[in-house]
């Protein structure tokens, strides 16, 4: 999550070469003991290496459940979970959750010892040297945006959504093919979520890891996810789609209802200005008036310009202000359409 | 009790202050600091460190063991609640009735154990107990062993609880430790039951208990002092 100061511009790191894993889930169930229905009944699916998928569902779904089987924090009652291919079944725990980010929402930093050390805890479990820690620790800290100085902080002297970043770079720390995260922005205010949200898609942008991602946000889920699972109660799979496919075609009434009424303005929000086929500009003594808008926003965002300035059309311009086309109310709702 | 001090009434040339047991006599206390004050305190301060180093040993074993497994807490909490609520001077005279004890300090120290296990087993579990869920399952999450969490996160966690603890039983075994000069003459409860035997000599008691007072509190304090040492991150708060 660099900030814009401390984005990475030196060459390729070890950060950027690592492999991502490919989790597969075959026929998984898990069946609490005392319990007459099942947690999950049948659940399979399939993350390529690299990408971001997030189970989302309502509460009780089974979402937080699949993905703590992943690093069996939770044990498998049927069925088997792949990474690269091979089970999870019989591989020692402690081994297997050292190679598995792991980030929750209440991020549970050690409140005894510092930012730094909070970051080295699996490098060291992994008998990492001191001096391979150390660069790596100030690597992290510039990663997910944070002064080197802060490596000294108590995580009681840091604010939310510092922690958040912290756990985070935690969870990077030993370089991992797959990150597990749950609701890790979920008890952060709006703002705050919103840009670590932006910074963690930028991040991964640079980083690919494999990432399992739960929330029960649709708006999250569509926002982070290069695929999304969505669980109806039983740990059953009502779909399983990228952002657009789901909120184009969701697959039944639960998915329907679960996106939610406003799925065409959520589509809106996946598509930015400056991927649409805006239209030439007009003469430019008729450009007046017309509002003003970045090619970078969301069409949702463009068309909220429009209906406030009251016109039909707007004048995009890039980010050196250069316009660019016109883009309208019309374009925009036509966006919508199926492709042929 | 031998006498090895003067009491009031064979008060030689020590002045109409102490022959009359009239207060707080000065002089007294600086001749008799030497050869019964001060080794009194020793002896004391053995007593304590002896009584509360064991009892740790045995409350913190107890705790780990009730802490892997739920089950054992109500057994050991019952067991040692009822040592710590058994009247002392009962407990000294039920100890010496064994034939294997005696009027000694081993007597003196199996009771004063016993009055510190509550105390350190409860807060010693409490404190293991009190560590966050999430920072458990975040640790266990990133791969620690059941061992390491108790050793890097449970353990450092719980420091301020147990210290906590240790401050409790340390004050409570230099009060009881003075009641023990009944089995065994010696401590600062060995001029306290002189001076009562005494006419209730007032200097010797006000002194023998007073130090026994300000031992508890330079007791208390080191502790403070350590926890503080040690735990350099329960002081710091949010910037």
């Amino acid at each position: 999550m660099p900030t814009e100061h401390t984005a990475h511009e030196e060459g390729p790191s070890a950060l950027h070469r690592t492999a991502a894993a490919t989790v597969e889930f075959v026929h998984v169930a898990k069946q609490y003991p005392g319990q007459d229905e099942p947690a999950i009944r049948d659940l399979s699916f399939t993350v390529p290496a690299g990408e971001v998928c997030v189970l989302v569902g309502p509460s009780g779904c089974g979402k937080t459940t699949a993905m703590r089987l992943v690093n069996r924090m939770i044990e498998l009652t049927s069925g088997d979970i792949l990474l690269d291919g091979s089970s999870i079944k019989g591989r020692d725990t402690a081994q297997l959750r050292r190679e598995i980010g792991y980030a929750i929402q209440q991020v549970g930093l050690f409140p005894h010892v510092n930012v730094g050390d909070n970051i080295a805890t699996v490098p060291r479990l992994l008998g990492w040297d001191k001096g391979r820690i150390r660069s790596r620790v100030d690597e992290l800290l510039e990663l997910v945006g944070l002064e080197p100085e802060m490596r000294r902080r108590y995580p009681a002297q840091l604010s939310g959504g510092q922690r958040q970043r912290v756990g985070v770079a935690r969870a990077l720390a030993a370089d991992p093919p797959l990150m597990l995260m749950d609701e890790p922005f979920g008890a952060i205010d709006p703002i705050t979520r919103a840009r670590l949200q932006d910074e963690f898609l930028r991040l991964q942008n640079e980083i690919r890891k494999t990432v399992l991602f739960v929330t029960h946000d649709i708006d999250e889920a569509i926002k982070m996810g290069d695929r999304i699972a969505v669980l109806r109660h039983g740990g059953e799979l009502a779909q399983f789609a990228t952002p657009a496919d789901l909120l184009m075609r969701p697959a039944d009434e639960f998915v329907e209802q679960f996106v939610g009424a406003d799925r065409a303005l959520k589509r809106l929000a996946l598509t930015r200005v400056r991927d649409v086929d805006l239209r030439v500009l007009m003469p430019e003594h008729e450009r007046d008036g017309h509002p003003r808008i970045d090619e970078g926003v969301p069409l949702r965002d463009a068309l909220a310009e429009l209906l406030q300035a009251g016109r039909q059309e707007g004048i995009v311009v890039d980010a050196a202000g250069k316009e660019r086309g016109v883009i309208s109310i019309d374009l925009i709702s036509r966006s919508l359409e199926p492709p042929a | 009790m031998i006498a090895q001090t003067v009491i009031p009434d064979f008060g030689g040339g020590e002045g109409s202050c102490v022959r009359e047991n009239k207060g707080f006599c000065w002089n007294w206390v600086k001749d008799n600091w030497g050869d019964t004050l001060w080794p009194a305190v020793r002896q004391h301060v053995e007593l304590t460190a002896i009584a509360v180093v064991i009892g740790f040993a045995i409350a913190f074993g107890l705790a780990l063991l009730a802490h892997r497994r739920r089950r054992l807490e109500a057994p050991i909490t019952v067991t040692t609640g009822v040592l710590y609520t058994i009247p002392s001077l009962a407990l000294f005279q039920i100890l010496v009735g064994f034939s294997f004890l005696g009027l000694n300090r081993l007597t003196v120290e199996i009771a004063l154990v016993s009055y510190t296990l509550l105390i350190l087993f409860r807060n010693t579990l409490e404190g293991l107990r009190g560590v966050p869920a999430e920072v458990r399952e975040a640790a266990e999450g990133m791969g620690l062993t059941r061992r390491q969490v108790l050793a890097k996160v449970e353990l450092p966690l719980a420091l301020p609880a147990i210290v906590a603890g240790l401050r409790i039983a340390t004050v409570t075994v230099i009060s009881l430790a003075t009641v023990a000069a009944f089995i065994d003459d010696e401590g600062l409860g060995s001029p306290i039951f002189r001076a009562i035997q005494s006419n209730v000599f007032k200097t010797e008691l006000l002194a023998a208990g007073g130090l026994a007072v300000a031992l508890a509190l330079l007791a208390d304090a080191v502790l403070v002092i350590a926890q503080r040492l040690v735990t350099p991150w329960a002081r710091r708060q949010r910037a």
